[in-house]
């Protein structure tokens, strides 16, 4: 047990015999992570029935995958599941590990983390590897550094620099998959781990439909603020005619581009719950730091003012629009396409031109 | 049953919070009761009209800004928050998820010592004193201070028959008492604790899931979680609690043996069932509220003062980080463009070019910009060129 902790592991969720879409978004992470240390990432699997779901970690990136394969855990079961990595870790010592920042990924992690114990930095947008030097604790080397909006005014550096592993989530949508190479080959390991008795049992599962709207694989995403709910000139506007045109704007993306396009929605808008949006406008809407993180090729933003929280979960968009009334707006930071002016005077414009035969 | 509720104050506005060194001064700013918690005292309110029992609030911080925050929870006829806890030591400051689940599960253990101690001690009473005053006396004590629900000892006039009167009464023998007063003790050992989700200053939501496995470590037993609880129902007789909950693609049913904690999701909407067995739940009920809010220090919770604040948080915030670089901005009628291709040229001397439609002259001299503009090759960026651009 003396030689130093290392490794880059990445918890691998999967459903329906398959790695997860954030799964192999986090073994990309794990991958940019272990490159800078030079250490190698490895793939953690728990359930039951797992053959060769690891040659999908090895093409996506993994260089080794261990796999805890028992009848007993075929359903996720937080209790047993964090048991079977907090044995791993212990026997093992990774230098990091991180974890999808989705319900299960903080499900276990938080549990693991508190009984090694070690630091959780969760909901990382960036991951980066830097020396600390910190005048109180000393000098540390090649730590990971985790990146996570804080507080609502900037991204902060979150650093764990005496625990190990380096715990850590990473928000969905973050990074982007490696691309498969189906010849990279892989080293399986299996671990032996029997389950306990725990007192809590999960007695039914049900696979969900994905949510709708799917706003992660999304081309385009409009998304509508609260600026939609006035005129330019602050007169209150039935928010069901804006909601009208971001839809005509989704048909014309989708019919005409072929181009999957969703309606989006900022925090605030969800919360309002504006009574004229029921049923249009929901949490499965909400874009930013409590919501999805986007990535689209094409993000508008229609009445949004663009709060750091907003901004964690679509700055990566390849080509974002913002439309708003008020010239200060942060949005237009980020904007690559910033038009000041009436939601309800541009957006017929942006329409006519996208749709009108002249762009085709 | 007691049901311990977790409460946080977090700053009003995200503008405020003003940080020394990474690390939230929340004695500088306005608090707010964290938004996300208000579904965890409907959760724990409805177990109460349920199952009977006791709403205790615990929460930490400061207690000077969190006592008046929890105030309406006592005041409002609607809640029903019966005691408060604040866990205030400057030794918590500072605390990150992990830190501060240690100082909670402390809290949560103290809590439930607090309230499984009078049983003993009035089974201690009975055994020592057998029939006499000093047994009322010990149980109107304990009573008064809130401590043994009415099926241990009440005035109520509905409540005849709690174990002390009816030990009183001759009903039973010291001994079934004893017997009455262990299994009274047991069904007391299985708590619930109820948290929000998470809070909307850390938005960790690791709290929860941390404190379980904190009050696992200290209790010597594993603490079941259930996290985004949308529904459930507890039952003290089996001392079960079935949860469902929607995580990812999974919507899982979970039953927990109690004691367990519980995050509830904004979903959650209390059923609608019909309340428990009165006559149940009026027995595990206790006195009343009790209006003062009581602090607990790092020494009064026995804490390891290593594992507490700064020295007991292995995670530490750094330097913040500006987000993305303001981008090249095409702004609608107003930004000069190019409008059509145009291949590489020489402008005195120099090599220009080639460029394609929408891209940006920067960096060119005026007279260079002038005479572009003269013949057609910029144009102001309209709506039509961003048209084109996004569907590109």
């Amino acid at each position: 047990m003396s030689e130093q902790p290392t490794g880059v592991w990445v918890y691998l969720q999967h459903t329906k015999g398959d790695l997860t879409k954030d799964s192999l978004e986090l073994i990309a992470a794990g991958k940019s992570v272990a490159e800078k240390l030079k250490q190698k990432v490895v793939g953690v699997l728990i359930g039951s029935g797992l053959e060769s779901m690891e040659k999908r970690a090895f093409e996506y990136g993994a260089d080794s995958v261990l796999v805890v394969d028992d009848p007993a855990l075929e359903v996720y079961f937080n209790l047993a599941y964090a048991d079977a990595i907090y044995s791993m870790v212990v026997e093992k010592r990774p230098y990091v590990f991180l974890f999808s920042a989705n319900e299960i990924g903080k499900d276990i992690a938080a549990r693991v983390a508190y009984r090694v114990p070690t630091g959780l930095a969760t909901d990382n947008v960036q991951l980066a590897v830097e020396d600390y030097n910190n005048p109180a604790l000393g000098q540390f080397k090649d730590l990971l550094i985790q990146i996570r909006p804080d507080f609502g005014t900037r991204l902060a550096r979150i650093y764990t620099p005496k625990h190990r592993p380096q715990m850590a989530t990473v928000r969905p949508g973050s990074f982007a998959p490696l691309e498969p190479d189906p010849k990279r080959k892989g080293k399986l390991e299996k671990v032996d781990f029997k389950p306990g008795i725990y007192p809590a049992k999960v007695t039914k599962v049900t696979e969900l439909p994905p949510p709708f709207p799917d706003l992660g694989s999304a081309d385009v995403v409009i998304s509508l603020g609260m600026g939609i709910l006035k005129d330019g000139h602050g007169n209150p506007k039935d928010p069901r005619e804006a909601y009208g045109y971001a839809k005509q704007l989704k048909d014309i993306f989708e019919a005409r581009y072929h181009l999957k396009a969703e309606i989006g929605a900022s925090r605030a808008l969800v919360y309002a719950e504006v009574k004229e949006l029921d049923g249009m406008i929901g949490r499965s809407n909400q874009v930013g730091q409590t919501g999805a993180t986007v990535k689209p090729k094409v993000y508008i933003a229609v009445g949004i003012s663009g709060a750091l929280q907003h901004r964690v979960g679509m700055q990566n968009s390849a080509k974002i629009v913002a439309i708003n009334t008020d010239p200060e707006a942060p949005i237009f930071k980020i904007a690559h396409y910033p038009m000041v002016g009436d939601v309800y005077e541009e957006l017929p414009k942006l329409i006519a031109a996208i749709g009108g035969p002249a762009s085709g | 049953m007691l049901i311990v509720v977790l409460l946080k104050g977090v700053p009003a506005r995200t503008t405020q919070a003003v940080q020394i060194g990474g690390v939230l001064n929340r004695e500088a700013m306005d608090l707010v009761l964290n938004p996300h918690d208000a579904k965890a005292v409907e959760a724990a309110d409805y177990l109460k009209r349920r199952a009977g029992g006791k709403i205790v609030a615990l929460t930490m911080g400061p207690d000077m800004k969190l006592i008046p925050l929890m105030k309406p929870l006592f005041d409002a006829e609607v809640s029903g928050v019966d005691e408060e806890y604040v866990l205030s030591d400057r030794k918590m400051a500072g605390s990150d998820t992990l830190a501060t689940s240690y100082a909670v599960a402390l809290g949560v253990k103290k809590l439930v010592e607090r309230h499984l101690a009078p049983i003993d001690e009035l089974a201690e009473a009975i055994r020592k004193a057998g029939y006499s005053e000093a047994v009322k006396a010990k149980a109107e004590e304990l009573y008064r201070a809130n401590l043994i629900p009415n099926g241990v000892y009440s005035d109520l006039p509905s409540v005849r028959d709690s174990i002390v009167q009816r030990f009183l009464e001759g009903k039973i023998t010291a001994d079934t008492a004893v017997a009455e007063l262990a299994a009274e003790k047991e069904r007391l050992s299985k708590f619930i604790v109820v948290a929000g989700v998470k809070t909307t200053d850390g938005e960790t939501g690791s709290v929860g899931p941390q404190v379980a496995e904190g009050v696992s470590e200290l209790l010597g037993k594993t603490i079941p979680h259930a996290t985004y609880v949308e529904a459930f129902e507890a039952d003290p007789e089996t001392g079960t609690v079935t949860s469902e909950r929607r995580i990812g693609y999974l919507s899982q049913k979970l039953v927990m043996q109690l004691p367990a904690l519980l995050t509830v999701s904004h979903e959650y909407r209390p059923s609608s069932a019909p309340a428990g067995d009165q006559a149940r739940v009026r027995a595990s009920s206790y006195r009343g509220k009790l209006p003062q809010a009581m602090k607990w220090t790092a020494e009064d919770l026995g804490a390891d003062p290593k594992r507490l604040g700064l020295a007991g948080s292995p995670t530490i915030v750094g330097t913040g980080i500006d987000i993305g670089k303001p981008p090249v901005q095409k702004k609608v009628g107003e930004s000069l463009v190019f409008a059509k291709q145009v291949g590489q040229f020489e402008f005195e001397t120099k090599k220009y070019g080639p460029y394609s439609p929408g891209d940006l002259p920067n960096a060119l001299p005026p007279q260079l910009l002038d005479r572009l503009k003269a013949d057609g090759s910029l144009a102001l960026f309209d709506v039509a060129m961003l048209a084109k651009e996004l569907v590109s």
